[in-house]
Order: C-alpha cells, then structure tokens, then sequence
C-alpha cells in the first residue's frame, strides 16, 4: 500500500484513540475529585502531565497557581479548547483529517460515524452537553470512538490499511497506559499522609481510567495496592489496556505487515525493536515498586517513540 | 391538478420554458411523476429537505472552497424535487453526445496527427494552433488504446422552445458525477416511494462503468493492470469526487509524489517497495503533470511521466492536449467537424457564438455588448465572463478594452433564456421556478462512446440569477431520466 496512505491510517489510528482514553481519564478524574479526598491539584495536575501539556496549560493560565485547582478549567482545556494540540476536540479533528485523507481506503460507515463525531465536537450540541451534562459529554466522545473502531474492525477488509490503522491505535494506547500509570502511581506512592481508604480509592480510580476496575476485580483476590495494580496494569496479556497485551498486538499487527522473514522488505528495524519489548514485557517477574515501576515505564514509553520514529523511516514514507 | 398544495401558485416565469409546468398543466410524460409529488405537503417537504441536507454533511459529501479559509468545506446545496427528464428526449440527446463524442475524438486524432481538417480550411488554423490547450510537443504521439476523451461532460441547456442546445464541452477533467450518484443515493433515502413510482434509470454503475473504461485503455491488459486515480489532494475544490471515485472502483487514491518514474515506467511508493502502474485517471491539471514537459519551475508533478506516457507504457485518462477540443473559440466549429469527419448532420443543436478574433464578429459584438454575454476562452467556472444585459457601463467598457485587445481570448453569445424546474425555497417554503442546466457524463473505450443515463442538474438558486456554478450560489437536483414506457 501506499506510504503516504499508511501513514494517516496510523496516525487516524493515534488519534482516535487518543480522543478516546483522553474522555475517560477526565471522566474518572472528575468522579475521583468529587469524592473529595484529595486536594484538587493532585487529582488534576497529573492528568494535565499525562497529556503532556503542563507548559501549555501554564501559560494559558498565566502561571495562576490556583488553576491547578481548578478542574473545570483543566477539563475545558483538555476537552473542548481547540487551542490545545492535546484536547478531545483537537484530536477528533486531527482523526477526521486523516480519515478524510484516505476517504478511499476507509469504509463509508466507518467515516460516516467519525465525521458525525466531528460534526457533533464542533457544534451547540457537544457545547451544551460539556455545560450541563458533563459525564454525558465523555461519555459520548468514548462511544463513538469505540463506534468507529469496531465499525473499521467490522466493515473493513482486515489487510493492510486496517493493520496500520491498529498498528496505531495499539501504540497510542501503550503510551497511554505507560503515561497515566507512570504518573498516578508516582503521585499516590509518594503522598505524605498516607490513609488505607483514600489510598485504596486512588488505584481503583486509576483502574477506572483504564477501564480496568471490573477485570482487575476479577483477577485480584487480594488487597489493592500499588504493586498488585501496576502488574495488572503492565503484565496482564488478557486485559486489552493493559502494556502486555498492547505492545504484543502492535507487534502482531507489524508482523502482518512486515513478516519477520521478509528480509527484502522494508520495516526490519522497527519490527526487531518491538519484538525486543515485547519480550521485556512478558518474560519480566521482577517485583514491580517504586522506582522499578518508574524505570520500566519510562523505558516503554522511549522505546515507543523510538518505535513510532522507526516506522516513519521505514514505512510511512518520511524520508 | 389545481388542489394541489405544493405547487399552488407556482407560475412559470414569463418567455422561459418551465420543464415540469406548461401553462395549460404538467408536461404529459411527467404527470404521473407530479401527481405522487403533489400529494406531499409542504411541513413534509421542508422537514425532507432538512433530512437530504443533513445526510449530505453526515457523509461528507462536500466541496473545499478555494477563496474561503484552507480547508473549508460546504456541502454543495442540493433540492430535493428532482429534475425530470422524459425518456424521448433523453435518447435523443443520447445519440446527440454519442455523435458529438465521435466527432471531437476524431479532431483531436487529427489535430495531433495530420491536420488534415486545417488543411482543408473547415477551421481557420490559427483558432486551433493558437488554442491555449494545443500541445505541439504532442503532436504524432498516439494514446494507449487510441483514447482521448475517455471522459468527457457535456453542458446543455434548454432554449424557451424547449430545445436543447450544446453550451460547452467539458473534455479535461470534467468534474460532478460523484454527486449525480450521490444526489440519487440521498433521494432513495428520503423520498423512496417517489422514485420507486416514477420508473427512473439508475445511475449508481457509473464506477463500475469508469473503471472498465479505464482497464480497457491498458498497455498490459490482464489480471495485474493496475489503475490510479491521482489527486492534486484533499485542499482540492473536488477532492470528495476523486476519493469518492476511487473509493468505488476500489483504487488506489494516490498524489503526484506517490509516484515517480524509472526506465520510462511508472511506479508507486508502497510499504512493499515500488509497484508498477499501467493506467492513471488524473484529476489535477494538465500543467502540473510533469515538470519536465509542462512546467519547469513547478515542484508539482511526477518527473518523467510524458516519456513513459510516450513510450505507450502508462495510460492518461483524460489524455494530455485535449483542451484545444473544448476551447470555448473551437466550439462554435463543431458542427463543422462533425459533417467533416463523421459525414453527418449534428443532432445537437448549440448556441450560436461569435469568435471576437474574426474581424466581422468582433465589430459585431463590441456594438452590441448589452444584449450579449462575453466570455474568456481559457476561463471556467463562470468567471472571466461579462453578462452584458446586466452589467453596468463601466464593465462593458473595461470588456471592451479587453476584447479589443486580445480578441482570440473571447467570443460572445446572446443570451439564453435557461429553462427552468420547480425548485424548493427553503426561505418561502415554496416552489418557485429557478434556472437550470443538465451535464451528463459519456465514457469512451476502444469500443465507443457510452452515455450514463442521467447527469449533473445545476440549478442557479439566487432569484433571477443565470449562473447555475456551485462557486457562485448554484445548487443541484437529483436529474430522473425516466425510463420508456414509463409515462402516464
């Protein structure tokens, strides 16, 4: 397939994704804030890092210490400012752009509900559903992001096109899993007055973020604590939000692409690299505190981009 | 029909011809048709109506506008009563644009190979040769397939006696049929019983039918043909149409640094490596196609792509060249050509026109440049035009200058009364009469021409307005060509 087409199918991919876990981690930041254990900025301030936008939302408050606090103004700015490379609406406009880059290569249905999303982010509608019925609002943006994911997955022939489409998706979500978890945990570990209850709240809040709560319920007999969610959250291969299970169908979805003995074909490098973590990811057993957390994450989300950087060179035609 | 609500006090415009409305009642083929319009009420109509706009913008089914913000985007307005066309005058105009088609193929052959029409004085060679869209570097080189006009749009219009008349051949890039299919599939949507009632031709193969054309034209037939459909991108005015295109033939939409040449041939940029390309259906302009040939200073372009187009190893559909056949200065010799190469009497009739560059002509028009329109004949889209019973002074003055300058870039029509059809006025709610075109699109393969049963109805919506461009407040209708047998 063509490069340039593959692409804004991995980009599409990104941001749609992004729209999406962006929506449910202000939702449940939302909810987490109004249980009112916390101090305002330390449920906002890490979801503001997480998007990687603390310089950007310092300088939109003009360095107001007391906008950190602030999470109406954290949510407008993450959700609707079209200012901010990193907003829902921004990335559901980024998402459509690339859709409609590749019109030909993305099913009708698919566009359709993407467009219609588009369509809704930007008019009165979406407006009045941020004001008044703001949980309505996430709620919405998750399920037609998942509408239009399972409609690509559904209408479309599953080769090429879709594979870096999920290629994309699957990335974005490590990053996003690595990032939130990276954050959270260095945030909730390192409270001062620490208190079972609150503790306890923050890591199923966390879960909840990640859609995770109900299968790491399952899966966990114990009490929740810091290690037993970072190793759901970073080794469970069955859970699909978990690191695991996403950097092995990323690396599933590149070997679609790029066989591993197709040697005469362009992708090797980036193929090797991704193999090589998910690897790391599932053959670990180390015990996952503190700092150990820390270093793994931080190493899943450079050796990510080094991944995205490589797949630019080799498939997507940067040059 | 008098009870009828919808079309109460709908009243043709004087010295027009109404398509839909006589003055004594419905044109007999349609009666059937309006009766089961009539029924609807106008709530129903406007909430309709509302129904057609919003799945237009749902799908996306849109034009960029070039003079607005990069990248905006409108949905082209559409009316929800169809234009109908009876089956009689649709087989007419079908052998009409089948015998056009034939006659400017067979010019372009000739223009490019012996000139033998020049030499026998039919045209004077200096409209031809000094044609902007004549291409002497293509001179002597034969297409792949012996196609020019794989693709052409033809633009009719009726006079106040109801006849049709050629206004202007579309043989580059014609654009628009994305929306003829389109415009059907919201019409099947919205007013299903209607459609299913009044026996209409479909037009949704249109794809089908273009991607044969193209395969067709392939210097490697067979299984591993490869065909493209190359895009200027999504900035583009028609950038819907040319996804839209692609996406329904099931090719590849690709842009001009998709592709590059080697050893004369033509491949693609993939995730596989490169992949050879046999057929290109190109959207963009001529001049942007290859740098070496056209334009040297343009970064635009796929390098080579006319050496490999001469070596007969990649087809271009449209051909290179083809604009000196649609030369708005040629069109008036058509006829000629058609008596000339093909022996015939012309089916069509089409607009009489005065070539500015003829002495005669020019005096002709500079005299009379309040009851005629003045158009440029290398501009499009209803611009570079002067609508002389419109105007004020002070344009027909500045027209003037120009003809006079440069007669050969203009040639004059009187003006013609466009007909009309029963168009909704979301405003009034109400039908009102509002002028019309009709451009229907003929394919071209080895084997002929082929008409699709059906078109591009532009509606100029403004009240009083003649311009029918989407660029310039015009709308469009889903075009019924009824099917035969199928009146009363």
């Amino acid at each position: 397939m063509i490069s340039r087409v593959a692409d804004h199918g991995f980009w599409l991919g990104r941001y749609v994704e992004r729209a999406e876990s962006t929506a449910r981690l202000l939702s449940t930041t939302r909810s987490l804030a109004l249980d009112g254990e916390l101090e305002p900025a330390a449920c906002w301030r890490p979801v503001v890092v997480v998007a990687g936008e603390e310089q950007g939302y310092a300088a939109r408050t003009a360095g107001d210490l007391a906008a950190w606090d602030d999470g109406d103004r954290v949510e407008a700015f993450l959700a609707t400012d079209a200012e901010v490379p990193a907003s829902i609406v921004r990335s559901i406009a980024a998402a459509r752009d690339n859709a409609r880059s590749i019109r030909e290569v993305v099913s009708l249905e698919a566009w359709e509900s993407l467009n219609e999303l588009y369509l809704w982010s930007r008019g009165d509608a979406a407006r009045a559903e941020f004001a008044e019925r703001r949980f309505g609002y996430y709620r919405h943006v998750r399920e037609a992001t998942q509408l239009v994911l399972g409609l690509m997955r559904s209408t479309m022939l599953h080769d090429e096109p879709l594979d870096f489409i999920w290629l994309g998706v699957m990335l974005e979500r490590v990053s996003q899993t690595a990032r939130i978890l990276d954050v959270q945990h260095h945030a909730y570990t390192s409270l001062t007055s620490r208190h079972e209850v609150v503790e306890t709240s923050l890591w199923l809040s966390l879960l909840r973020s990640l859609s995770g709560f109900e299968p790491f319920m399952k899966q966990c007999r114990g009490r929740v604590d810091a290690e037993a969610v970072a190793r759901f959250l970073i080794r469970e291969d069955r859970f699909p939000r978990a690191i695991a299970y996403c950097v092995h169908a990323a690396y599933q979805r590149l070997a679609a692409i790029r066989p591993p003995d197709a040697d005469d074909r362009p992708g090797g490098a980036s193929l090797a690299r991704l193999h090589a973590l998910d690897a790391l990811i599932a053959g670990g057993d180390g015990e996952l505190r503190g700092a150990a957390v820390h270093a793994l994450l931080t190493h899943v989300v450079d050796e990510i981009h080094a991944v995205c950087e490589s797949l630019g060179k080799e498939l997507l035609g940067y040059g | 029909m008098t009870a009828v609500p919808l079309l109460t006090g709908y009243a043709p415009l004087p010295g027009t011809f109404d398509e839909i409305l006589a003055a004594d009642g419905p044109r007999p083929p349609f009666a059937r048709v309006l009766d089961a319009l009539a029924r609807l009420k106008t709530d129903e109509l406007a909430r309709l109506q509302q129904l057609a706009e919003q799945a237009l913008l749902n799908q996306g089914v849109t034009f960029s506008v070039y003079a607005d913000n990069r990248g905006t985007e409108k949905i082209f307005p559409f009316c929800l009563i169809p234009r109908l066309v009876a089956a009689a005058d649709f087989a007419h105009l079908e052998r009409g644009l089948e015998q056009r088609l034939r006659a400017l193929s067979a010019f372009l052959d000739d223009v490019y190979g012996e000139q033998a029409i020049l030499a026998a004085g039919v045209i004077p060679a200096e409209m031809v040769l000094g044609a902007a869209g004549y291409q002497p570097t293509l001179r002597g080189l034969k297409p792949p397939g012996g196609v020019r006009i794989h693709i052409a749009g033809v633009d009719l219009i009726r006079d106040p006696a109801g006849t049709w008349q050629v206004l202007e051949d579309n043989l580059r890039t014609p654009s628009g049929v994305s929306y003829v299919v389109e415009n059907r599939t919201i019409t099947k949507r919205v007013i299903p019983r209607l459609l299913d009632g009044a026996r209409v031709h479909r037009v949704d193969h249109y794809p089908t039918k273009l991607a044969e054309t193209l395969r067709a034209v392939s210097p490697r037939p067979g299984g591993d043909t490869t065909a493209v459909v190359l895009t200027p991108g999504p900035y583009n005015s028609a950038y819907f149409e040319h996804s839209f295109l692609a996406r329904t033939m099931g090719l590849e939409l690709v842009t001009a640094p998709d592709l590059f040449v080697d050893g004369d041939v033509v491949y693609c940029k993939t995730t596989r490596g490169p992949r050879r390309i046999d057929v290109i259906y190109r959207r963009t302009d001529e001049t942007f196609l290859d740098p070496e040939v056209f334009r040297p200073d343009s970064v635009l372009g796929v390098r080579g792509l006319m050496r490999a187009y001469a070596a007969g190893n990649v087809a271009l559909a449209n051909a290179p060249g083809n604009g000196v056949a649609d030369d708005k200065a040629v069109y008036p010799f058509v006829p000629d050509m058609i008596k000339f190469y093909l022996g015939e009497e012309p089916i069509l009739a089409q607009v009489p026109t005065f070539v500015c560059a003829k002495d005669d002509d020019r005096r002709y028009v500079v005299d009379h440049l309040d009851q005629l329109v003045v158009k440029a004949v290398d501009e499009a889209g209803g611009y570079g035009m002067l609508m002389g019973p419109q105007a004020s002074a002070a344009e027909r003055a500045e027209f003037r200058a120009r003809v006079e300058a440069t007669p050969r870039r203009y040639i004059a029509q009187h003006r013609v009364e466009l007909s009309t059809c029963p168009t909704w006025i979301g405003d009034r709610r109400c039908l009102e009469p509002r002028r019309v075109d009709l451009r229907p699109y003929i394919l071209t393969s080895p084997s002929g021409p082929w008409v699709l049963p059906g078109g591009l109805t532009r509606v100029a919506l403004v009240d009083g307005s003649y311009v029918v461009n989407s660029s310039q407040g015009g709308g469009s209708k889903d075009t019924w060509v009824l099917k035969s047998g199928g009146a009363i």
